[in-house]
C-alpha cells in the first residue's frame, strides 16, 4: 500500500469536513446528549435542573408493563413487515426482471410511487380507506357482497393491517435495489445451468439468490431497523389504538418524552430500543455472513 | 429522536429583536394550521397595515409539535412575544412560570373585562390573577341533517327538522333514523355516531354530574358513581339499545358529512368542513340533555405573554392582542364564537346562524380540569372509554382502572414537587 502525502490526506478530511460537522452536530451530539438524558431524572414540567439517578430510569423501563406492551407491538410489527416486505420486494425485482427491458421501467416507476409520498398522506388516505362503517374498501366490500372487514377497529387485525398499508409504502425501495442486484447476476451462471437442465425455480434458488445475498443482506438489515422504528403510520391510522394493540415502543417513547415531559425516562427507553436494534443488526450480519 | 428535537429547538431559537430598533417586531405562535390559520393570517397582515410601528410575524404549527416547542422554548426564555394557549393548558405552563399576568390589558384604555363571559375569563386565572386573554370559545354542540330527520318524521309543527332537546326525544329520534333496509343487521345510516370520544363522553359524563377530580386535585374521581352511570348511557347506546354503531372516534365525522349519520356532537370547529361542503342540508343545536342538567364541552384559545418583555413589546402587545380582541368577529366566521358579548350582540354575528345556536351554551359550558399532568391524564381517560365504547371492559373496570393509573400520575407529580421544595 501507497503512503499518500500528508496534503491530499488533508484535503481529503476538508472534503469530509462539511459532512462530519452535520453529523457530529445533529448526530453525535444529540446521541451523546441523549445518553446523558437517559441517566439523569429530567422532567420539564417541575422545571427543575436534571439531576443524575444513574441507572434508574433503565430499571423502571424493564419493570413498567407499558414498555413491554410497545415493545411487543413493534416486535409484531417488525416480525410481519420485515418477511412481508423483503420476499415481496424480492417477488416483484423477480418478475419485473424477468420482463424484456423496455417494459421494466414501467413496472418499476409504478411500485415505486407510493414511496415517495410522505407517511402522513398515506396514512390520511389509508385512514379513509380503512374506515369500519364509512371507509372505501368496506363500501367496495359491501357493493360486492361481502361482509364489513374491522381493518382498524379489531385488536387483532390492526396491525396486519398497518402492516399491509406499509408494505404498499415501502416496497418500492427495497424492490429497486434487488432489480439492481438482479441485473449484476452475469447470465452465464443461468445460461450455463439451463444446458445442464436446471429448471427456473431451480435456478433461481441455486444461483439468484446466493449471488444476491450480499444485497439481501443489506435489505433485510434497512428493513429491520426501519420497522424497529415505525411511529409514522400507527401514529397517524390507528394513534396505537384500537386499546393500545398498535402502540409502538417509538409512540410510547414520545408520549412520555413529548407529552408527560419525562425526558430522562424517555431517553433510556430510546436507548433500550437502540440496543435491541443493534443486537438484532449483529445477528444478521453473522448469520448472513457466516453461511 | 429527543435529543435531536432539543438540539434542534435550541438551536433553531434566537431572539431576533434588533436593539434600538424604532419598529417593535412581535413573534407571533399559534396551532391554526387550518382554515382557521388563514383567517388568522388576514387578521394579523391586517394589523401589520394600520400598525406601522409594529410588525407581528406569525408561525403556526400543529398543536401536538406547537405545545412542545413553546414549552422548550419558554423554558429556555426564548418564547415569541404572544402565543396561544388552550384554557385546559393554561396551568401547565402558568406552573412553569412561562406566563405573564396579563390583568394590566384590562382596564382604561384597555379591555373591558366586563364584556368577557366570567366562566370564558375565570378559566384563564389562577390563585385571583389572569393569564390568558380568552378570544373565543370553542364548544360541542349538536349538528343534525335536516333532510334525515324530516324523512324520518321528526318534524315540528311547520313541517322543519325538530332537533331532540332531552333524552327521551334523543332516543326516539336515534331509533327513527336508523335504517337497515335489507335487514343483515348492518344498517345502512345511524342516527347518531360517537365521534370525538373525549369530548362527546365528557359532556355527557358531565350532564350527569360526573368529576374528574377531588377538588383539590389530590385524587382521581373517574369512577364515581356519576361517571359509571354516565359510561353505561353511552355504551348502552351501543351495545344494547344498537342505536349507534361500534365507535371509530374523529373519523365517524365523515359518515355525518356523507349523510349517513343524523346526529354528531362536534366541536364549532367542524364548520368550515361543512360550510365547503355542497348538498348536505345541516342544522345546529345546543347538546341535548342526556344526563340531569345541561352541561356541554368547551376550549378556549387564549391569547397569552411571556414574562419578560420590555417596555416597548409590552405596549405592542397590548396593542396587538386589544385589535384581535376588537376584531374576534372575523375570526368568529371561520367557526368560532367570541367572548365579547358586546360583539355577540351584534348584527353580523345575528347572521352566523350555527355559531349563535352553539353560543346558546355559554351559561353552562364546561372546560376540562386544567391540571399540569393534563397529557397523562388524558391518555388512562381516553383509554378507558374506548375500552367502555367497544364494549371490553365495564364502565365499572375500565374507569376503577383508570382512576388508580391517574392517582399513581398525581402521586409522582406531588413526590417531583416535594423534591424540588426540599431543594428550595
Amino acid at each position: 500500500m501507497t503512503v499518500r502525502p500528508r496534503k491530499v490526506q488533508l484535503s481529503g478530511y476538508l472534503f469530509l469536513l462539511p459532512y462530519l460537522t452535520l453529523f457530529a452536530v445533529f448526530l453525535l451530539l444529540p446521541l451523546i446528549f441523549g445518553l446523558w438524558l437517559s441517566v439523569t431524572k429530567y422532567e420539564l414540567l417541575s422545571a427543575k435542573p436534571a439531576r443524575f439517578i444513574g441507572l434508574d430510569n433503565f430499571r423502571e423501563a424493564l419493570a413498567d408493563p407499558y414498555f413491554w406492551k410497545s415493545l411487543g407491538a413493534t416486535s409484531l410489527f417488525v416480525g410481519l413487515a420485515t418477511p412481508l416486505t423483503v420476499t415481496g420486494a424480492l417477488i416483484i425485482a423477480a418478475l419485473i426482471h424477468a420482463l424484456p427491458e423496455k417494459r421494466q421501467s414501467v413496472y418499476r416507476l409504478a411500485i415505486f410511487i407510493p414511496t415517495i409520498l410522505t407517511v402522513t398522506v398515506v396514512g390520511i388516505l389509508w385512514r379513509w380507506f380503512y374506515s369500519g362503517n364509512f371507509g372505501m374498501f368496506n363500501g367496495y366490500l359491501e357493493r360486492w357482497g361481502f361482509a364489513r372487514v374491522p381493518w382498524i377497529e379489531s385488536t387483532t387485525l390492526a396491525m396486519p393491517s398497518i402492516v399491509l398499508m406499509t408494505f404498499w409504502w415501502t416496497v418500492g425501495s427495497p424492490m429497486v435495489i434487488l432489480l439492481a442486484g438482479l441485473k449484476q447476476i452475469p447470465s452465464v451462471y443461468h445460461e450455463a445451468a439451463a444446458i445442464d437442465g436446471a429448471t427456473g425455480f431451480r435456478r433461481f434458488i441455486s444461483i439468484t439468490l446466493p449471488l444476491l445475498r450480499p444485497v439481501l443482506l443489506f435489505v433485510i438489515v434497512v428493513n429491520v431497523i426501519g420497522a424497529f422504528q415505525v411511529f409514522g403510520q400507527t401514529f397517524i391510522v390507528t394513534k396505537g389504538g384500537p386499546e393500545r394493540s398498535t402502540r409502538v415502543l417509538v409512540q410510547y417513547i414520545y408520549e412520555t418524552a413529548f407529552q408527560s415531559y419525562r425526558l430522562g425516562y424517555g431517553a433510556a427507553m430510546s436507548w433500550l430500543l437502540f440496543v435491541v436494534i443493534a443486537v438484532f443488526s449483529i445477528v444478521q450480519f453473522r448469520f448472513m455472513r457466516e453461511r | 429522536m429527543i435529543s435531536s428535537l432539543l438540539v434542534f429547538v435550541i438551536l433553531t431559537s434566537c431572539n431576533r429583536q434588533p436593539a434600538g430598533s424604532e419598529i417593535v417586531t412581535l413573534r407571533f405562535w399559534n396551532g391554526f394550521t387550518g382554515p382557521d390559520g388563514r383567517t388568522m393570517l388576514a387578521l394579523v397582515k391586517k394589523f401589520n397595515e394600520s400598525h406601522p410601528k409594529i410588525n407581528v410575524v406569525m408561525q403556526r404549527m400543529d398543536w401536538g409539535t406547537y405545545y412542545n416547542k413553546l414549552y422548550v422554548a419558554g423554558l429556555g426564555g426564548r418564547s415569541p412575544q404572544v402565543f396561544v394557549i388552550h384554557t385546559d393548558s393554561l396551568l401547565r405552563f402558568r406552573r412553569a412560570n412561562l406566563l405573564r399576568n396579563v390583568d394590566e390589558l384590562f382596564g382604561t384604555n384597555g379591555l373591558d373585562a366586563d364584556d368577557f363571559d366570567e366562566g370564558v375569563r375565570k378559566g384563564t386565572e389562577d390563585a385571583g390573577k389572569h393569564y390568558g386573554v380568552p378570544l373565543d370559545i370553542h364548544m360541542l354542540g349538536m349538528f343534525y341533517n335536516k333532510a334525515l330527520f324530516r324523512d324520518a318524521g321528526i318534524v315540528d309543527s311547520n313541517g322543519e327538522a325538530k332537533p331532540p332537546t332531552n333524552r327521551a326525544e334523543f332516543l326516539d329520534a336515534l331509533r327513527k333514523l336508523k335504517r337497515d333496509t335489507n335487514n343483515d343487521g348492518r344498517p345502512e345510516q345511524w342516527g347518531f355516531t360517537f365521534t370525538w370520544h373525549r369530548t362527546n363522553c365528557f359532556a355527557i359524563l358531565s350532564q350527569f354530574g360526573g368529576e374528574f377530580f377531588n377538588p383539590d386535585r389530590t385524587h382521581c374521581t373517574l369512577d364515581s358513581p356519576a361517571n359509571r352511570v354516565g359510561m353505561q348511557f353511552c355504551a348502552d347506546l351501543i351495545g344494547k339499545e344498537k342505536l349507534a354503531p361500534s365507535p371509530e372516534n374523529f373519523d365517524a365525522w365523515i359518515g355525518f358529512r356523507q349523510g349517513k349519520v343524523g346526529i354528531v356532537l362536534e366541536g364549532i370547529y367542524q364548520l368550515p368542513d361543512l360550510l365547503k361542503q355542497h348538498g348536505l342540508e345541516y342544522g345546529a343545536a345546543p347538546v341535548p340533555i342526556l344526563g340531569e342538567k345541561a352541561v356541554t364541552w368547551a376550549n378556549s384559545h387564549n391569547l397569552c405573554l411571556r414574562p419578560n418583555l420590555s417596555a416597548e413589546e409590552l405596549d405592542a402587545s397590548k396593542t396587538f392582542i386589544k385589535f384581535l380582541s376588537d376584531n374576534s368577529l372575523d375570526w368568529a366566521a371561520a367557526g368560532q364564537v367570541p367572548v365579547r358579548k358586546s360583539l355577540r350582540g351584534s348584527d353580523r354575528f345575528a347572521a352566523m346562524t350555527v355559531q349563535r345556536a352553539f353560543a346558546r351554551q355559554i351559561p353552562y359550558a364546561r372546560y376540562m380540569p386544567s391540571v399540569p399532568f393534563t397529557n397523562e391524564y388524558l391518555e388512562k381517560y381516553e383509554f378507558a372509554l374506548e375500552r367502555i365504547l367497544r364494549g371490553s371492559a365495564t364502565p365499572e373496570d375500565a374507569l376503577r382502572e383508570a382512576s388508580v393509573a391517574i392517582d399513581q400520575i398525581i402521586a409522582r407529580y406531588q413526590a417531583a414537587d416535594d423534591v424540588k421544595g426540599a431543594a428550595e
